[in-house]
């Protein structure tokens, strides 16, 4: 692979301006679409699609489950729409109807009274009061009636069950606050280390590193105790505290981000008497948008999944807990009802996919840096 | 754009630093909060019930005055983090310390799946809780040696242990630590059938009486014996075309009901059921495999892998398939052996189950058995107050009643079983659970083994490989399960 | 008193003022991380680390004391730790170059200009990633399940009449480990969307009109400029599957199966530490991983001098 050095790129870019004028032909309208475009456009667009069904189709089978029955779940043969067995009331009993092929060739939809093996008695809804009637063979063999039946009373029974608001709420907060401290703290420490050369970086930033090479379940019971030691058991400052002095996976990933950025402006900004603090604000982080939201995202979605911090530290009292721990009580217990689990965990995700809805439109918009547009 | 960032910056951070001052607060409810707690716990028990009442009313803790020797009571390695069971143990904890100022007792509940870990934090940072439980012998075996002996207090307190039979307060008497358990809840085991697929199969029901006979369909009075459950269970074994594994045609692939359940959950159990063992042998370090246990082992792999009567590994595991843990909450299973806890879900099985004693081998019928207490953590710093608690949970009849125990002891055992049928609209013979408890496998299969946690570890391994792995050669497996027991034995460790 | 005209003083400070005072506000900028390390970090890593010398263990039967280098010994000799990284680097070996290239290829793939529609993508690409861990191994555990499961129904209605078992064939549990991981790569494209974001469009127009096509234009242009969060993924990458273990442990329920396939080195290390409860060794076994992680990162960070371009390097 061809070094791409610096000075080809300081070839390839003009030298941005600073503060004002715009570069020519970089802004304005796209040339037309060439019939080649229109062609790879379609392929392009079809393979995604493709690519995206096989990939979203188990949560297909998620979003159906979570109307259908636990009984229809339960059972083999059922139809994979939502449906339930359409019945016949029959001395306080409620018989499943079959299509039983009668010896006189015509076939009817009765109500399966009394299996047997080789024979069974069946009853006909048209006619309740005769006498059942008796059919040789395997009733297994026979097809049953199914009614299109979505049970949506499986989300409301979730929301009742898992006392919802409340623990959305905390889940909220929880993932708002710890979000806004890493991005705070992040950003900080990742443009120290990428943009300043100290005595003790590379060490510093290896050692950083090395934080995430063991595994929780390991440091989990001495970090605990410090916990423990300093009453912040049972509350909120375990997940949250920790969260303001930055971590290193999004350090790492910020200060990659950093040294992207040309330094060029950074001169500029200095040279017009920013001090790091500005330059940091008006020059790195609108060039930095993308990554700065990435981390939000990921931020974000972290804390709202997280179950073994929670689990450690806010056990003790229900009213703080999350969504997550709430889910993983309500599977443990309601495992007896497949259709509830999807239900809770399709009402789970709602949150974290508005909020990425919300940030995604930031990665449509270009990167302007008053001067070059990206 | 800077503007904006700035603006929207600050936004956040008010927000942030408002929800940051909404939660702290609810984590710390303040002393005067105890008054309405207590009210509220009242108003909530009228409301029987309806957990979507009961979590925002209760609140987790009134934190009790200072000077208040405070006892945490863990939750859950077996049973009670149901919401609706959460409920009711903080009400029981509130009552407690309404009547006993001076002490203040905090309930914790952690979902099941968590409970081990965060308890080994716990302890582990020297920060255990007091009373553990309900918890279960082998729940309790994780944790080995850091029990403590309750006998010093029993006596101290003259607590009667007389109300129950000797055989169950032995069974916390466990070699070299003392009593470190009191009986309270037991759960002895029979077997459940489904009464609609046998007559649907033309065979009689199964037997109420323990180690009696069982009339074949020709007339002829066997045995009701493993054997003779395994013919009935071929016949009660059926295909989607309504062929029976007896059958020529029968079609393995496509079985719809099934004929036989043992209780899968660990190998010491299935084996249990057959006769009871253990795999230390009398000299307290030898792996030994028990005979019986040995038969159980052929038995169940045959049931999956040859007669078809059992649902295989995978099967079991399914979630879509067998939601509720049990196959036979599917309800197209004839036949199960389990422990009366498994009522929690019988329900799914459908309206026409019933129990019936559980089969005999070579002449002798073991019924496996399960119990549930509370337990003191040896590193308690106020064993006294535990004590006090522990009397108090273990006498209030509303938390055995949620836990779905019957009494250890022995004159309330009737009018429990009595109280359970009310939830059943056919009439079960709850009798044969109660005649279940003389047949109790002792020693108790859950019995402590050294290296109790890596044993366990090593035989669901071979127990899960058994059940999706047809054709293997059982004897040699078991031969490869003892000798890596043995050697993880004497290596030492937990 | 220096004569004018004579040489300058050998002892010049090594920093000048200005990149003193550029170095004390590194420090600050740092200053975050540092106290965060020394707060909460600093202890419980040392503290693991003296684990290792002693018997530490939940039920303390014995006195707890020094043992010295038992842990180590132990270690060297426990056939099972060097079994179980095996296993872990079989899985690295298949997972970890999908985990680095399939996120950049869907990235790629979202970035076009050519694809419509590609804010819906997006968020439909990304949604699984949302998706609660061990719900997210129950729904794959559902597909990949060997009769019931869509994605064999789907081979065999494309022709191929024995699929693999996915998960009970100890050969191809681990492409069926990866599948199971596909969903987590949402992340991942984030990243690479991120980083895309932030190649100046002036390059790919200068290499258009240099006669460039699109895969000199990726091999030329999109991949050195995207080199520092490719080289951020792959360590990354590395480092997570050293540590994989908790979908074994949820699907499996750390019985290995099938066949001690799915041993892998963490989770071993999670069974020493709380299903055995033995400390000290759990401790040795994590600063095993923490060596070889370290390692394996150094020598990451060595190469990168050859491959990894960054246009911002501070001065």
């Amino acid at each position: 692979m061809a070094h791409v050095t610096a000075a080809d790129l300081e070839d390839l870019t003009a030298r941005p301006r600073l503060f004002g004028r715009r570069r020519a032909g970089t802004t304005g309208s796209r040339p037309p679409r060439e019939r080649g475009d229109r062609t790879r456009s379609f392929v392009l667009t079809l393979l995604a699609v493709v690519g995206l069904a096989l990939f979203l189709s188990p949560m297909l089978r998620s979003v159906v489950y979570a109307v259908k029955s636990t009984d229809q779940i339960t059972q083999a043969g059922t139809p994979l729409w939502p449906a339930d067995p359409v019945t016949f009331a029959y001395q306080g009993k409620e018989l499943p109807l079959l299509v039983v092929p009668l010896p006189d060739g015509t076939i009817r939809q009765l109500a399966l009274f009394e299996p047997g093996r080789k024979s069974s008695m069946f009853v006909d809804p048209a006619a309740p009061d005769a006498a059942p009637i008796a059919w040789q063979g395997s009733w297994r063999t026979l097809d049953q009636i199914w009614q299109f039946a979505p049970h949506w009373e499986n989300f409301a029974k979730v929301w009742d069950l898992i006392d919802y608001p409340r623990l959305l709420f905390n889940t909220l907060a929880i993932a708002v606050i710890s979000t806004i401290g890493t991005l705070l703290s992040c950003t900080l420490v990742a443009y120290g280390f990428a943009r300043f050369k100290f005595p003790g970086r590379n060490l510093l930033f290896t050692l950083l590193i090395a934080t995430i090479f063991l595994p929780t379940a390991v440091t989990i019971i001495p970090t605990y105790t410090i916990f423990q030691k300093l009453g912040w058991v049972g509350t909120w400052l375990p997940l949250l505290i920790p969260t303001f002095f930055a971590n290193a996976y999004d350090v790492f990933l910020m200060r990659q981000y950093f040294m992207t950025i040309p330094t060029e402006m950074d001169e500029a900004a200095a040279i017009d008497g920013a001090g790091p603090f500005r330059t940091l604000i008006s020059v790195i982080l609108p060039q930095a948008w993308p990554v700065v939201i990435a981390v939000a995202i990921f931020h974000l979605v972290y804390a709202w999944n997280d179950f073994f911090g929670p689990l450690i530290y806010l056990s003790s009292d229900p009213d703080i807990q999350t969504i997550a721990l709430g889910l993983q009580r309500f599977n443990g217990v309601h495992y007896r009802d497949p259709g509830l689990i999807q239900a809770g965990t399709l009402m789970t995700l709602i949150i974290p996919v508005i909020a990425f809805l919300f940030t995604q439109r930031f990665f449509t918009r270009g990167i302007v840096i008053t001067g070059v547009e990206k | 754009m800077e503007r904006t960032i700035g603006r929207l910056g600050v936004l956040i951070a008010a927000a942030g630093l408002i929800f940051a001052a909404c939660g702290s607060s609810t984590g710390s409810p303040a002393a005067s909060a105890e008054p309405s707690a207590a009210a509220s716990s009242e108003a909530s028990a009228a409301a029987s019930g309806e957990a979507s009442a009961a979590p925002s009313a209760i609140t987790a803790g009134s934190t009790g005055q200072p000077g208040d020797v405070n006892i945490v009571w863990f939750c859950c390695l077996g049973t009670g983090d149901a919401p609706e069971q959460v409920t009711v143990e903080e009400q029981v904890a509130e009552a407690f310390n309404q009547a006993n100022p001076g002490i203040h007792l905090s309930f914790q509940a952690y979902p099941y799946t968590g409970a081990r870990d965060a308890l080994s934090v716990q302890i582990g940072s020297g920060n255990g809780p007091d009373i553990v439980g309900p918890i279960g012998i082998g729940g309790a075996n994780a944790f080995h040696g850091q029990w403590l002996d309750l006998q010093p207090l029993i006596d101290k307190n003259s607590f009667d242990m007389s109300q129950f039979p000797t055989s169950t307060v032995s069974l916390y008497n466990v070699g070299g630590e003392g009593q470190v358990g009191i009986p309270y809840a037991v759960y002895p085991s029979v077997l459940f059938y489904k009464a609609s697929l046998f007559k649907e199969a033309g065979l009689a029901e199964p037997p109420h009486q323990w180690n009696s006979t069982y009339t074949m369909p020709d007339g002829t009075k066997v045995p009701w014996d493993y054997d003779t459950v395994r013919k009935i269970a071929l016949l009660l074994t059926v295909d989607k075309n309504g062929k029976d594994a007896t059958e020529a045609g029968f079609d393995p692939e496509n079985i719809v009901q099934w004929g036989f359940e043992p209780q899968r959950d660990d190998l010491r159990q299935t084996g249990a059921y057959w006769k009871a063992g253990s795999f230390v042998a009398s000299d307290g370090k030898t792996v030994q495999m028990p005979d019986a246990w040995v038969a159980a082992w052929h038995y169940f792999y045959d049931g999956i892998w040859k007669d078809r009567i059992m649902v295989t590994g995978p099967q079991f595991l399914n979630t879509d398939f067998n939601p509720n843990g049990y196959p036979f909450f599917t309800g197209k299973v004839a036949m199960s052996e389990n422990y009366l806890w498994s009522l929690y879900g019988i329900s799914d099985a459908g309206d026409d189950w019933n129990m019936a004693a559980t089969p005999s081998y070579q002449g002798q019928t073991t019924a496996a058995f399960n119990a549930d207490t509370f337990r003191i953590l040896k590193g308690s710093k106020h064993p006294d107050e535990a004590f006090k608690v522990l009397t108090y949970l273990l006498a209030n009849q509303d938390l055995l009643k949620l836990y779905g125990g019957m009494p250890a002891v022995e004159s309330k055992q009737d009018a429990f079983l009595q109280g359970l049928q009310a939830d059943y609209t056919q009439t079960i013979d709850w009798n044969v659970a109660k005649q279940g408890i003389q047949f109790a496998d002792v020693p108790n299969f859950e019995s402590y083994t050294p290296a109790y946690n890596q044993t366990l570890n090593l035989i669901n391994t071979f127990g899960t490989k058994w059940q999706a792995t047809p054709g293997l050669d059982l004897d040699k497996e078991i031969a490869d399960m003892k000798t890596q027991m043995q050697a993880i034995w004497d290596q030492g460790g937990n | 008193m220096i004569a004018p005209g004579a040489a300058r003083p050998r002892s010049r400070p090594r920093f000048s003022g200005l990149a003193w005072r550029r170095a004390r506000w590194g420090y600050v900028f740092i200053a975050p991380w540092v106290i965060g390390f020394l707060a909460f970090t600093a202890f419980p890593m040392i503290a693991t680390l003296a684990f290792t010398f002693s018997n530490i263990n939940l039920n303390q039967a014995e006195p707890l004391q020094f043992v010295g280098l038992r842990n180590y010994q132990t270690l060297a000799s426990d056939q099972r730790t060097w079994d179980s990284l095996a296993v872990t680097l079989k899985f690295a070996v298949l997972a970890l170059p999908v985990g680095v290239c399939l996120p950049f290829v869907v990235a790629l793939l979202l970035h076009s200009r050519h694809l419509r529609g590609s804010g819906a993508f997006r968020v439909l690409f990304f949604l699984p990633y949302v998706v609660p861990f061990v719900a997210g191994v129950f729904v794959w555990q559902g597909m990949l399940s060997a009769d019931t499961g869509w994605v064999n129904g789907l081979l065999k209605f494309l022709g191929i009449s024995h699929p693999p078992d996915w998960l009970q064939d100890p050969t191809w549990i681990y492409p069926g480990l990866v599948i199971m991981g596909l969903w987590g790569i949402g992340g991942g494209m984030i990243i690479y969307l991120a980083g895309l974001k932030g190649i100046p469009s002036d390059l790919y127009e200068a290499a258009k009109i240099d006669g460039a096509g699109a895969f000199a234009t990726l091999r030329h242009i999109t991949i050195p400029m995207m080199s520092p969060v490719i080289f951020f993924t792959i360590v990354l990458g590395v480092v997570d599957v050293l540590q994989y273990f908790l979908v074994p442990l949820v699907l499996k329920n750390g019985t290995g199966e099938p066949g001690g396939s799915t041993n892998f080195f963490n989770l071993y290390l999670y069974q020493n530490f709380f299903t055995f409860q033995n400390m000290s060794y759990g401790a040795t076994l994590a600063w095993l991983l923490f060596a070889i992680s370290l390692v394996l990162t150094l020598l990451l960070f060595r190469s990168a001098r050859h491959w990894v371009y960054y246009a911002g390097e501070a001065r």
